[in-house]
């Protein structure tokens, strides 16, 4: 055991070297470095040591490089700081913790959302009380969004795989029976997240269905599922194709083919 | 003569000076909060460092431009997880560049390519003394890998520059892993002593 360790601890000059192969060895040293003080922080002198390499290595890049970046970081969100304090660079590739940047897309829906009331309807002063009213409504409605999203994580990993995609655009949009759909699109992946609140609720043997409307076919997205305090959990679309709009019906359950009345949402999908 | 050398002498983590250190920690929380002026001075400063080490490990110019790129928008995207505690805005930007050449060395794609342009390698010391001319960085560093035994100064350049495996840096030198692991380490700690790195 004791050699063990001992054999171990050598390795920290590998280590800051990145010369351990990635695979068992490094998870086990990495694993060592969270409880050996002194490894840790002599892994840290020695990263200095190679930072020194580095800037001793500078050369000077094609010029073209910095436009190149600097045109992909203007189209590029951040991501939020880690939840975790001691994560490292390497860590950080692929595992997103996407519940923080949710909670921020749906906050942009929700001032999304009372900016398209608030402007949109707010004509006489009763018309904005009711806006209001309704603004704090979506408000309370798209914590609970927030919410139902958390849960969700557990269950739904391909939910997590586009909310954690790199680029994502939001979209929402009120349909003609009131409410709003809140809309999640990695063009990418050509995959979507849709989530809905404040939409009347319908007679029993009637449900909401959603459709990828192109101009060739359309083809069901799936239902809504039922909503709870006036929201409906997010539910995944794939296979969205350029020219798509995503539609929203009401359809007898337990759902149709093809729609039977006219959208009461046709939100364009830019991929 | 290089515009970059300028940028590079302010990397002191030898001297009291650590000043340009600290601004580019600075700069590294503005661009975490999506200051794209605070991002293009950071790259001003950081991308002769991060394009010197991926080009010296990948050799190969357009996967290093691309490496390259990758590596700063990863910067950009991942500036609020950078962690003080865990070393220098410095070192966390180089460590991701390394990282990244590496991971695509050991990607099979890049495997066959490499293996072409290593075989004529000249020695590892040869490629620090070309570039050696006025930058300070690189004076102090070619003086501390001066100081080291051969092995050490061989073992740790195949393995930080060559972008080895400290295996395959076994395997080179022909020497047992126990011995390249103690080599790397004692050429470590005696560059960190002449870097004056605390």
């Amino acid at each position: 055991m004791r050699f063990f360790r001992q054999d171990l601890h050598t390795l920290t000059g590998a280590y800051a070297l990145d010369a351990l192969e990635d695979g068992s060895e490094l998870t086990r040293f990495n694993r060592h470095l969270t409880r050996c003080q002194s490894c840790a922080s002599e892994a840290r002198g020695f990263r200095e040591v190679a930072t020194a390499m580095a800037f001793a290595a500078t050369t000077e890049p094609p010029p073209e490089l910095r436009e190149h970046v600097m045109t992909a970081v203007a189209r590029t969100r951040q991501l939020p700081p880690e939840v975790r304090t001691h994560a490292r660079p390497r860590r950080t590739r692929g595992t997103a913790p996407w519940i923080p940047w949710l909670s921020g897309a749906v906050a942009t829906a929700a001032i999304a959302v009372a900016v398209f009331f608030g402007l949109g309807q707010a004509h006489t002063q009763n018309e904005l009380n009711s806006a209001q009213a309704q603004n704090r409504a979506l408000a309370a409605a798209q914590a609970r969004v927030d919410a139902e999203l958390t849960q969700a994580r557990q269950h739904d990993q391909a939910l997590a795989e586009i909310l954690g995609a790199p680029r994502v655009q939001l979209l929402s949009h009120g349909t003609t029976k009131g409410g709003v759909a809140v809309v999640v699109l990695d063009a990418a992946t050509r995959k979507l997240v849709v989530a809905t609140s404040g939409l009347p609720s319908l007679p029993a043997g009637q449900v909401y269905q959603l459709w990828l409307i192109g101009p060739v076919r359309i083809v069901s997205a799936g239902l809504l599922p039922t909503a709870r305090s006036g929201v409906t959990t997010p539910i995944v679309a794939t296979g969205v194709v350029k020219g798509d709009k995503l539609g929203l019906t009401v359809e007898p359950a337990p759902g149709t083919k093809q729609p039977t009345t006219t959208p009461i949402l046709a939100l364009p999908l830019p991929v | 003569m290089n515009p970059n050398d300028s940028d590079a002498s302010r990397f002191r983590p030898a001297t009291a000076d650590r000043r340009g250190e600290q601004d580019l920690d600075d700069l590294l929380v503005h661009v975490a909060r999506g200051d794209q002026v605070a991002f293009e001075t950071l790259y001003d400063r950081m991308v002769g460092p991060v394009y010197g080490v991926i080009r010296r490990v990948l050799r190969d110019p357009s996967q290093s431009e691309e490496v390259a790129q990758e590596v700063l928008l990863e910067v950009w995207r991942t500036a609020a997880r950078f962690d003080p505690a865990m070393g220098g805005a410095a070192t966390w930007v180089t460590t991701i560049a390394h990282r990244r050449a590496i991971d695509r060395i050991r990607s099979t794609k890049a495997a066959a390519d490499r293996e072409q342009k290593t075989a004529d390698v000249s020695p590892p010391h040869d490629e620090v003394a070309e570039a050696v001319e006025a930058s300070l960085d690189r004076e102090r560093v070619r003086r501390c890998l001066d100081s080291l035994t051969e092995i050490q100064r061989e073992s740790i350049t195949l393995a930080y520059y060559g972008g080895h495996s400290y295996r395959q840096v076994a395997e080179l030198l022909d020497v047992t892993l126990g011995a390249i692991k103690t080599r790397i380490r004692d050429g470590l700690i005696r560059m960190r002593d002449c870097l004056g790195v605390s």
